[in-house]
């Protein structure tokens, strides 16, 4: 048999939460563990030089030192794995890209601002090539494990790129809209099985928008269900500031 | 036709009845606003007098998720999934549901017959409910009563103190043999009414349908329609899928299994390479409706939407596909008037 793939897992701005999933495969980690070795975790080490088959990457891009070491870590991985919504698509941190970037430093490091350099909080494909993305806050368990199996085979994994709604549908979920809440599912990517519907809570997006999304209309749902228009962009700017944002330049 | 009457009192009765019989699939609450078809295991449970299921029965014999076979990576070898007839007791079912299911068992019978569905299908015994239209159904348009009873073994109209039972095949008979049902005292109502209504038939639809390609209406609905495939996903006469394999984490072995999958989906239509060939949703939209009102009904004669109005009531747009057709029976006859 061919060597075993060298994995490596980074990690940049982030709430660690997606790592926390990855360690909680309780049924699969030992399968996981056979099939590859894992080369580093978190830290790139300058002192250990050396190529990565696949390295999995968590967190948002905010700092300047992160775009140094993302670029580091592309060039080492021959497979680059975005983990998880800040990775994916800026995620939440994405936020505090609608401010500007001095207040929002002065908001959190207050006085001390200036020993803290920040940028706006970007995805790791807004500064390197990314192959394959794992999607969700945190990542969606089901979906890093279909990624790392076929990457393991040498395969191409299938990204999904339908609505929320097709999954919940199919699972005839009630629909929260009925309930009187509003579900940004009909223009967020599925792939996670409907899983805040099926407990009744609404979409809030965290998996990113479907390709080509149709925003005016989507406004248009959530104004019809009683939210002001800029309620509705608010909700839509929770974990899609970067991709918003650039929509809008 | 010999009418009996099942007074409100003795349903549950009824259904225990049937229960002893074969496993009973009938409308239950699945949340506050939601009836679904589900396995009966209380005879109370059960709901006859609902608006319409999310999902119709086709479920049962096109299971959303489907497994076809199961390999193994290590020898090579695959085994096919084991399918097995539902037979089953289907109570409960709307006369426009039922009429879906002939729909589907020509599509799956044509060419290469699919012997998952058409096995699935096998040993079900059919018990109609009559229906009060609501804001969404329209199927008396496309020729289906709410007292429609064809494809049904038995049938059970509503009145206000209970259901007048119709036994109508052999099937039907032994089912409600040994359940004491009192002669009907007082003949079928009359159905209740539409709020909808399409307004043309068929026949002249067909027409008018082809004439629309390049109706405004098309774009209009792309600016509303957020592309999320719910329209698809509900309708009973859908029978789209996709096929997907997966791995275990083993890497030994995995499952094929087949997912509804509908044409109001960008994926739908990309092709290797990337490209979409319905790139856009005025073109989706427009194939979605005329797979309902033009293209089978140009080789069968029947339209493919049987007026459920699930289309429409789950549409978070709004979008009626009812509308959308009205809309070109008028732009066609207006063309036609200021043409004459
Ligand atoms: S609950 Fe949300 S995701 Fe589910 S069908 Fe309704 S809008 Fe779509
Ligand atoms: S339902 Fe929405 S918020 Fe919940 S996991 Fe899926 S994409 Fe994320
Ligand atoms: S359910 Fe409505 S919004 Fe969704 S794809 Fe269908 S028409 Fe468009
Ligand atoms: S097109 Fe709409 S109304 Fe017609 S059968 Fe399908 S879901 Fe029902």
């Amino acid at each position: 048999m061919a060597a075993k793939p060298r994995v490596a897992f980074f990690d940049f701005t982030g709430c660690e939460g997606c790592e926390l999933n990855q360690l909680n495969f309780e049924n699969q980690l030992l399968d996981m563990l056979e099939h590859v070795d894992i080369v580093e975790w978190r830290e790139a080490m300058d002192d250990r030089p050396g190529e990565y088959d696949i390295a999995f990457v968590e967190g948002s891009l905010s700092t300047p030192d992160c775009i140094k070491r993302i670029n580091d870590i592309r060039r080492r991985a021959k497979v680059l794995v975005a983990v998880g919504a800040c990775a994916v698509q800026g995620g939440i941190n994405g936020m505090k890209n609608t401010r500007p970037i001095e207040e929002v430093r002065e908001e959190v490091y207050g006085k001390d601002k200036y020993l803290f350099p920040t940028l706006p909080a970007l995805p790791l494909s807004a500064v390197v090539k990314v192959d394959v993305n794992v999607r969700g806050c945190p990542m969606t368990q089901l979906e890093f494990l279909k990624v790392f199996t076929a990457l393991v085979m040498g395969k191409q994994p299938v990204e999904p790129n339908s609505a929320v709604c097709v999954e919940c549908k199919l699972k005839e979920n009630e629909c929260v809209y009925e309930k009187g809440m509003i579900c940004l599912g009909p223009v967020t990517r599925g792939g996670c099985d409907a899983h805040c519907p099926s407990f009744g809570q609404y979409c809030t997006g965290c998996r990113g928008l479907v390709p080509e999304p149709n925003l005016k209309a989507m406004e248009e749902i959530l104004v019809k269900h009683g939210l002001s228009v800029n309620e509705a962009w608010k909700r839509l700017h929770l974990y899609n500031s970067h991709e918003l944002e650039g929509l809008k330049s | 036709m010999d009418l009996k009457f099942l007074a409100s009192d003795r349903v549950e009765a009824f259904v225990s009845h049937l229960m002893q019989q074969k496993t009973v699939y009938a409308p239950q609450h699945t949340g506050k606003h939601s009836v679904a078809l589900e396995k009966v295991d209380d005879p109370a449970a059960v709901i006859l007098d609902y608006g319409r299921t999310m999902q119709s029965v086709k479920k049962f014999f096109l299971p959303p998720r489907d497994e076809l076979l199961s390999f193994d990576l290590t020898d090579h070898s695959f085994t096919p999934a084991a399918v097995e007839p539902l037979d089953a007791i289907l109570l409960g079912i709307h006369s426009y549901d039922r009429a879906a299911i002939d729909r589907l068992d020509y599509n799956f019978s044509q060419g290469h017959p699919e012997k998952n569905y058409l096995t699935r299908r096998e040993g079900v015994v059919w018990v109609g409910v009559s229906f009060e239209p609501d804001e969404f159904h329209f199927s008396g348009s496309v020729g289906i009563s709410p007292h429609e009873t064809a494809g049904f073994d038995a049938f059970l109209t509503r009145v206000r103190e209970g259901y007048l039972v119709e036994v109508l095949t052999d099937a039907g008979r032994e089912l409600v043999s040994g359940f004491e049902l009192p002669p009907a005292e007082r003949p079928k109502p009359a159905p209740g009414h539409f709020h909808q209504h399409i307004f043309l038939p068929q026949a002249k639809l067909n027409e008018v349908m082809a004439a629309s390609y390049n109706n405004e209406i098309w774009a209009e609905m792309a600016e509303k329609c957020v592309g999320c495939g719910s329209c698809n996903i509900v309708c009973p006469t859908c029978y789209c899928f996709n096929v997907e394999e997966n791995v275990d984490i083993t890497v030994t072995g995995g499952t094929r299994e087949r997912i509804w999958d509908g044409c109001m989906l960008r994926e739908f239509t990309e092709v290797a390479g990337g490209e979409v060939f319905r790139g856009g949703l005025a073109e989706r939209q427009r194939h979605r409706v005329m797979r309902k009102f033009k293209y089978l009904s140009d080789k069968t004669g029947h339209p493919w939407c049987v007026g459920c109005g699930r289309c429409t009531a789950y549409c978070t747009a709004g979008i009626s596909i009812v509308s959308i057709v009205n809309r070109c029976v008028s732009d066609f006859e207006e063309r036609h008037t200021t043409a004459m």
